[in-house]
């Protein structure tokens, strides 16, 4: 007879998980060193009235490290991950708690970021220094920005409408907008036609604002200085909108229909700082844009 | 108050009348422009007043600028007044084609002559929209203004001189400061005479520095070769400049199409 070994149970890299209000994006460790025939998920959505969660939907034959999971909006779900080989499944993983309540929620890839940007331990800030880094010192990454002091998010790969904000203060010099995942790591957001942002820098006599992409803009002046920001995607529509949230003021929209998806990103044009907060809901004025 | 149909079409499955009446401030007759859009048969729609600029009468905006499309897809009705009385028998009405006749400026007159007829301001914030939530399926808490050039000036300053009336404002290359340029001085000593102090009240940028009500969301398109922005008539910049000290939210966008202020292409 011949026994084979249950596997360990995977872990749910809760870091790198996403939302959205219909889907999930779950990411796990193998567990494993020896290999694993596929992965299954199994979920279940919190209830107030139960105290134990029950496992309501399976998800089975899953050959990679992550999942897509279509989920109910305004609901908390409790999810967990199995490997399977041939001797069956291993025990639960640790969950991972979603909710599909208020709006996108991402996180930054640290990854992708320019050698001179530091992220606080939230991962949702991030700073800009004075000190000048020397790239010669450092190994780059091939996958972190080597100009631009920028940094890619990791939106959930999923059609429909995504809604961020990003905070800054009114001197803050910045490009805030979305880009495809190979958008050239090289280059400066805006500037190629793999990226689109809202750019605002200042000059001696006044605030400038630039809506790029293509490394080209519309002529456009503002009054008011946005200190929050809102980030509206609507693939459907093929939309990319920017408002200033305190007054509820749209500023601009590109219309463009995304070949690919896209990802948000952010960056600073001299030493500031940025904080992104995602996992809001879309205020209603948002969908006149 | 009687109002007399003079045309009805239909019009991306709503209807674009135009309809003729008596106006109390004008003291001769007047038409005007509607566009109902099919929701209009089912219940209240929010309306829009668009103010048309030098030389145009009702049928301009009708005719050019195509927005009846748009109108029926949101549901919204969209009034298009003329711009000055007509035919009132003044001396000097139909001299120019900046004053008088076609060029009423959206002011209450208080020159002699033409005080009894160039009541503009009253008819366009008063006269027209009580006859509109009277005869019409109008939601009254519900009412925008725009315009362009001339009309442009005539929105802001009904909506500046009427601090929560109006839900949104925005204005397509709009003379801004009428009181620093040729024509709005032509018309300002024509139609007010020559105490300066009583033009201010017709002057956007001068009624911004005085403005205080529930914030505003202005929205400018100014064509960036319009050779009336190179000539010094529509002066955007003073306006900007007194909108960003007052803090008063504005969206200015410089466009690369021509706009020719007397063509409505754009629009």
């Amino acid at each position: 007879a011949c026994f084979s070994l249950l596997p360990s149970p995977p872990v749910i890299k809760k870091k790198v998980c996403r939302s959205c209000p219909n889907a999930a994006l779950i990411r796990w460790e193998s567990g494993n060193t020896n290999p694993v025939d596929s992965y299954t998920v199994e979920l279940g959505e919190i209830s107030r009235e139960r105290s134990e969660t029950a496992v309501t939907e399976s998800i089975v034959g899953i050959p990679t490290y992550e999942s897509i999971i279509q989920l109910l909006s305004g609901r908390s779900y409790l999810i967990y991950v199995r490997a399977v080989n041939i001797g069956g499944p291993s025990e639960r993983s640790d969950p991972v708690i979603i909710y599909t309540t208020g709006g996108t929620l991402f996180h930054l890839n640290e990854e992708t970021a320019h050698p001179s940007l530091a992220i606080s331990e939230d991962g949702f800030t991030m700073f800009y220094g004075d000190e000048y880094t020397e790239l010669n010192d450092i190994t780059l990454s091939d996958n972190a920005f080597s100009r631009c002091v920028a940094i890619m998010g990791e939106l959930i790969p999923i059609r429909g409408k995504h809604y961020w904000e990003v905070e800054v203060e009114e001197h803050t010099e910045y490009r805030i907008g979305v880009a495809y995942e190979d958008t050239q790591r090289n280059g400066y957001l805006g500037a190629n036609n793999t990226s689109w942002c809202m750019r605002h820098v200042m000059t001696p006599s006044r605030h400038k604002y630039e809506f790029l992409h293509n490394g080209s803009t519309p002529d456009i002046r503002i009054t008011m200085h946005p200190k929050r920001i809102g980030v509206s995607l609507d693939y459907e529509t093929g939309k990319l909108a920017f408002f200033n949230t305190d007054l509820s003021q749209h500023i601009y929209t590109y219309k463009c229909h995304f070949l690919h998806y896209v990802h948000p990103c952010f960056a600073l044009e001299k030493p500031g700082a940025l904080t992104v907060h995602n996992g809001i809901e879309a205020p209603e004025y948002i969908t006149f844009s | 108050m009687a109002l007399t149909l003079v045309s009805s079409n239909k019009c991306f499955d709503g209807f674009q009348k135009v309809f003729e009446h008596d106006s109390t401030e004008l003291k001769c007759k007047m038409r005007f422009g509607i566009y109902l859009p099919p929701k209009a048969e089912g219940g209240k729609c929010p309306v829009l007043y668009w103010l048309s600029g030098l030389t145009c009468t009702e049928q301009n905006f009708i005719t050019k600028a195509g927005s009846q499309q748009e109108a029926a897809e949101h549901g919204i009705i969209i009034v298009s007044p003329d711009t000055s009385p007509r035919g009132c028998n003044i001396e000097g009405e139909d001299e120019s084609w900046d004053f008088g006749t076609g060029a009423g400026f959206y002011v209450n007159a208080t020159e002699d002559q033409w005080k009894v007829n160039y009541r503009m301001y009253s008819y366009i914030t008063e006269e027209l929209p009580h006859l509109i939530n009277s005869n019409f399926p109008a939601d009254s808490e519900r009412m925008s203004i725009s315009g362009h050039s001339m009309g442009g000036h005539g929105a802001l300053i009904c909506a500046l001189k009427n601090p929560g009336k109006y839900k949104s404002v925005s204005a397509f290359a709009p003379i801004c400061n009428p009181m620093q340029c040729p024509w709005g001085q032509k018309a300002f000593s024509g139609y007010l005479g020559s105490d300066k102090s009583k033009w201010e009240s017709y002057d956007a940028t001068v009624l911004v520095s005085a403005y205080s009500g529930p914030q505003l969301d202005i929205l400018i398109d100014q064509g960036r070769d319009d050779q009336f922005l190179a000539a010094g008539q529509l002066l955007p910049d003073n306006f900007i400049a007194a909108c960003t000290e007052k803090k008063i939210p504005v969206v200015f966008r410089l466009q690369q199409v021509c706009i020719l202020i007397l063509s409505l292409v754009f629009v």
